[in-house]
């Protein structure tokens, strides 16, 4: 079997899902599970060991004919894109239903499967004409996801934030494969990395792929867009959308040269995201957002590795540059999966209490308990705990920077600060992941919403232990997987093609598996030491005082308080603090709020210059036709003077 | 068989000595502030009468809050069979065990925590909230020790990093870990284990609800994960490997007892710092193993 006809089925499914999807949900649901297990099923063909497969059409698209090809690395790509598309969708038939949302529930559904479509077409696209053309309507219909709710005026600032940073990505992107296009004289896409003359093209390439990425600084649209956008949809961009970017920089870095700096400047802007992406995702109280900044921190580990396999590349191919490769194409793979977990429990519990402000929750495991046990495993996955997947490609990372560091070599220096960068992030991905869990599910329910909560249904529910079962199966049995990354890394440079790990993949898998089994075997001795000794409930001890209640409970904000302190120059919280006053106070009140730093104090005053000084030129039009022809007799005066001269030589 | 049985003395080890630890302590303490103390087998009477004892939940809590404790157990004692004994090596030793034992430390930080925010009690919340706040720091500076240590042996697996010296930096490195020893642990001047109903707690307050075998099982982890750091500790420090098997082992078991009674006389003689204080000294402790580091560096590069 070639991946040819089931990539055709893909097409045609999605396509007909566009057609049909907002009339026939059900027919809908069917053709999405059909297309994405068929795309699923292409690219393990690919990845499992079988030939590339490309295409050329006989037509031309845009004067270009199309030119597809499914390789190890855009086969990766599919792979997580058809595993989060498809659970997503079925996600979504229970979220965002019909009866809820009769209105965007059917334009939800059309731009979900176009969506799929221009991301499948990205990835499969070797031509540069045709990559811009499916990356602009991979963004527009984002665009049309994430403002489903447009009737809300955040949701609507949100989406517009995002079309703007978009766009000015897709200018960077449009300059490189025009450019690209120009220098080579030809439109298609392909490996030259003979040709040195192209080398300076990836600064315009990382500009607009780190846009999409998220990469900080230029992360100021990923907030708001996943934390307005619904929750599966923030599952889709999280998991597999702003991979894109991390897609557009493997593969560009796989085919053209590269001058000699790339990889440092790419580490170094992967370590500043990491650092600062989980700072601010600790001092976050709103749990979506929370969610959005600890993705900048894990493309900001991704990034790590891709740095670093260009240093090890420039370096005389040294082993541990593909380690830090393979890392970091695990790590996509991984970070797709928990982050979608994650951004479904945090959509069950909007969908329950209708609110995403974690101080308004808490106790929520009681009523639903599928969801916070579901959480609690995406968060140590993502935590990087074993025996979970987030350990793995972390450990791999880890692997391929120490390695770096005994090389003894300039990459050590980028190594060196990168491992404890890392290992700093992780520590702080844990604070931030105990404050969300604890904060929305333990203790006692802070608000009228949180009792009332209830558990989500069938669907999503299944959809979440699906891809929780992922990010187990990974931890336990990452050797499974490695075949695949193998053949990514091999696509990326083929001297690096490694069907054996370079590692002991096979003695960590089973040391994860023993972990897990003597975890299940210790929680369950001590269960029933605990029901043999017999176990009473009673009120929590809180040092003598009899009558808690849940506003004496420890918010997120303080419990952030002390590690986001640290962060304060970069955070700049703002804090309105009403003190009580007298014998009898009457109120007193704390609001503390994180703002966005960038996009408030870097981008929206260089934005209001820009603005100013457009103004002002608008001042020159007036309307007053008297005055227009004065411009006319003196621009035509200035021209006459520079004739007169000789000319501007 | 030889290796079953290896596994099974190596477990007794771990499981046996580790209560043993806190008694020192306590006897050293006891010792400068002239008083008799109790018997350095305390912790083991405490332990079997847990163990018989029922249990009190809070209404609050979830399973998670007995599952917790086991988990974290069970995650250190996995990283203790995971660190070399010497001369007799980890249990399982491949490339790369040292960060498992890094994150198995992590997977207890996280169950402790959960558990803790469980019961809805603010004092626990205080606890949990300065216990992952000072861990990333002290993460900060075990990770350089860690690179510290593997770049003076080029080799990141345990049994290698551990068994030379570490060299010219030998003595920054110790200070480095002792550091992180007493603020994981939390021990004074980061902690003061004695007290347990006080706002400023760290490790004492987030257990306040733990009762019966879970609480047995958490204070034999807190022993354990002492036990574990000076083992670390003093691995790093000892040439171990240039020893012979009998020599290494008494050393090992001489600078344990060592880092024990240190510990000790450090709480005797030291205050508590106030909290404000912490990240300093703890940002020193990074320094010193950042320093080991550079040592190690230009060591091997001589």
């Amino acid at each position: 079997m070639t991946p040819g006809p089931l990539v055709l089925l893909a097409a045609l499914g999605l396509v007909a899902g566009i057609l049909f999807g907002p009339r026939m949900p059900r027919f809908w649901l069917a053709l999405t599970l059909v297309a994405t297990l068929s795309g699923l099923a292409a690219a393990l063909l690919v990845l499992g060991g079988g030939p590339e497969w490309e295409w050329r059409s006989a037509f031309a698209v845009g004067g270009e004919p199309l030119h597809l090809r499914l390789d190890g690395l855009s086969g990766l790509f599919i792979v997580l894109l058809s595993v989060v598309g498809s659970a997503g969708a079925i996600y979504a038939r229970e979220y965002w239903s019909d009866q809820d949302h009769p209105h965007s529930a059917p334009r939800g559904r059309l731009w979900w499967s176009a969506m799929i479509l221009s991301m499948i077409f990205v990835l499969l696209s070797s031509n540069g004409l045709h990559f811009l053309i499916g990356w602009e309507l991979f963004a527009v219909s984002s665009y049309f996801l994430i403002t489903l709710d447009r009737a809300q005026r955040e949701v609507r600032m949100a989406g517009w934030l995002y079309l703007a940073a978009s766009h000015a990505g897709t200018l960077c992107l449009f300059g490189f494969f025009v450019t690209l296009a120009a220098r080579t004289g030809s439109w298609e896409l392909g490996p030259m990395r003979s040709q040195a003359n192209l080398a300076p093209l990836i600064w315009l390439a990382l500009a607009g792929f780190a846009v999409k990425a998220g990469l900080f600084p230029v992360h100021i649209w990923l907030p708001s867009a996943h934390a307005n956008a619904p929750s599966h949809v923030s599952a889709l961009m999280s998991g597999v959308a702003i991979k894109m970017g991390i897609y557009g920089l493997v593969r560009f870095t796989g085919w053209l040269p590269v001058p000699a700096a790339t990889g440092g400047v790419i580490i170094a802007l992967g370590a500043v995201s990491a650092l600062l992406g989980i700072a601010f995702a600790l001092a976050q109280n709103d749990l979506k957002r929370l969610l959005a900044y600890c993705s900048v921190e894990n493309v900001g580990i991704i990034a790590i590795g891709i740095g670093g396999a260009l240093l090890g590349a420039a370096q005389g191919d040294a082993p541990w540059g593909r380690l830090l490769l393979a890392g970091s194409l695990l790590h996509v793979w991984n970070h797709g999966l928990f982050k979608a977990l994650l951004f479904f429990g945090a959509g069950s519990v909007l969908h329950a209490t209708g609110t995403r402000e974690m101080s308004r929750l808490g106790g929520l495991w009681r009523s639903m308990p599928w969801t916070a046990a579901m959480f609690a495993l995406g968060s140590a996955a993502i935590s990087g705990l074993p025996p979970l997947n987030g350990f793995v490609s972390e450990w791999l990372v880890y692997l391929g920077l120490l390695d770096a560091a005994l090389g003894r070599s300039t990459a050590a220096w980028a190594a060196i600060p990168a491992v404890i960068i890392v290992a700093v992030a992780g520590a702080l991905a844990l604070a931030t992941f105990i404050k969300a869990g604890a904060v929305i599910f333990l203790g006692a329910p802070r608000t009228k919403a949180a009792t009332q909560a209830h558990e989500s249904g069938p669907l999503m529910r299944g959809a979440m232990l699906a891809i929780g079962a992922g990010c187990v199966a990974i931890g336990l049995a990452p050797i499974i997987v490695w075949p695949a990354i193998a053949r990514a890394v091999g696509t990326w440079d083929p001297d690096w093609l490694a069907l054996e790990p370079p590692v002991p993949l096979t003695t960590l898998g089973a040391a994860q598996v023993c972990l897990a089994v003597l975890f299940i075997g210790g929680v369950v001795w001590l269960w029933r030491r605990a029901h043999a000794n017999g176990l009473r409930r009673g009120l929590t001890w809180d040092c003598g005082y009899s009558t808690p209640t849940a506003r004496m409970q420890y918010t997120g904000g303080s419990f952030a308080g002390l590690a986001g302190g640290w962060f304060a120059w970069i955070l700049q919280p703002q804090r309105t603090l009403r003190r009580p006053r007298g014998l009898f106070p009457i109120r007193a009140a704390l609001v503390e709020r994180v703002p966005e730093t960038v996009l408030e104090h870097v981008i929206e005053p260089a934005a209001a210059v820009v603005m100013r000084l457009s103004r002002a030129a608008r001042q020159l039009q007036h309307g007053r036709l008297h005055f227009y022809i004065v411009y006319l007799a003196g621009g035509l005066t200035v021209l006459a003077i520079i004739v007169w001269l000789g000319g501007i030589s | 068989m030889i290796e079953v049985l290896e596994i099974i003395l190596r477990l007794a080890l771990w499981l046996l000595v580790a209560p043993l630890l806190p008694g020192l302590i306590n006897k050293v303490k006891a010792w400068v502030a002239g008083r008799r103390g109790p018997p350095v087998l305390q912790l083991y009477y405490d332990l079997a009468r847990l163990w018989k004892k029922s249990v009190v939940m809070s209404t609050l809590a979830s399973p998670a809050f007995i599952a917790g404790p086991a988990v974290a157990w069970v995650a250190l004692l996995g990283a203790a069979l995971l660190l070399p004994l010497g001369p007799l090596g980890g249990a399982v030793s491949f490339k790369g065990d040292v960060l498992l034992v890094v994150y198995l430390l992590a997977v207890a930080r996280f169950c402790t925590t959960w558990a803790a925010m469980e019961t809805g009690s603010a004092f626990e919340g205080m606890g949990a909230a300065r216990e992952v706040s000072y861990a990333v720091l002290s993460e900060a500076a075990l990770i350089t020790a860690i690179l510290s240590l593997s770049v003076q042996s080029g080799s990141v697996t345990l049994n290698d990093m551990l068994a030379p010296s570490s060299g010219a930096g030998a003595v920054l490195l110790a200070g480095g870990l002792f550091a992180v020893l007493l603020a994981e642990n939390c021990r004074v001047p980061f902690d003061d284990p004695n007290t347990h109903l006080e706002l400023t707690m760290i490790h004492e307050v987030m257990v306040l609800d733990h009762s019966g075998p879970p609480l047995a099982v958490v204070l034999h982890g807190a022993a354990m994960k002492l036990l574990l750091f000076s083992v670390l500790l003093s691995e790093a420090v000892l040439p171990l490997a240039q020893w012979s098997t009998w020599q290494a082992s008494t050393a090992l078991a001489g600078a344990v007892t060592a880092v024990t009674i240190g510990v000790g006389l450090v709480e005797s003689l030291l205050a508590r710092f106030a909290f404000s204080r912490v990240p300093l000294l703890l940002t020193t402790a990074f320094l010193l193993c950042l320093f080991a580091l550079l040592l190690a560096w230009k060591g091997g590069a001589a």
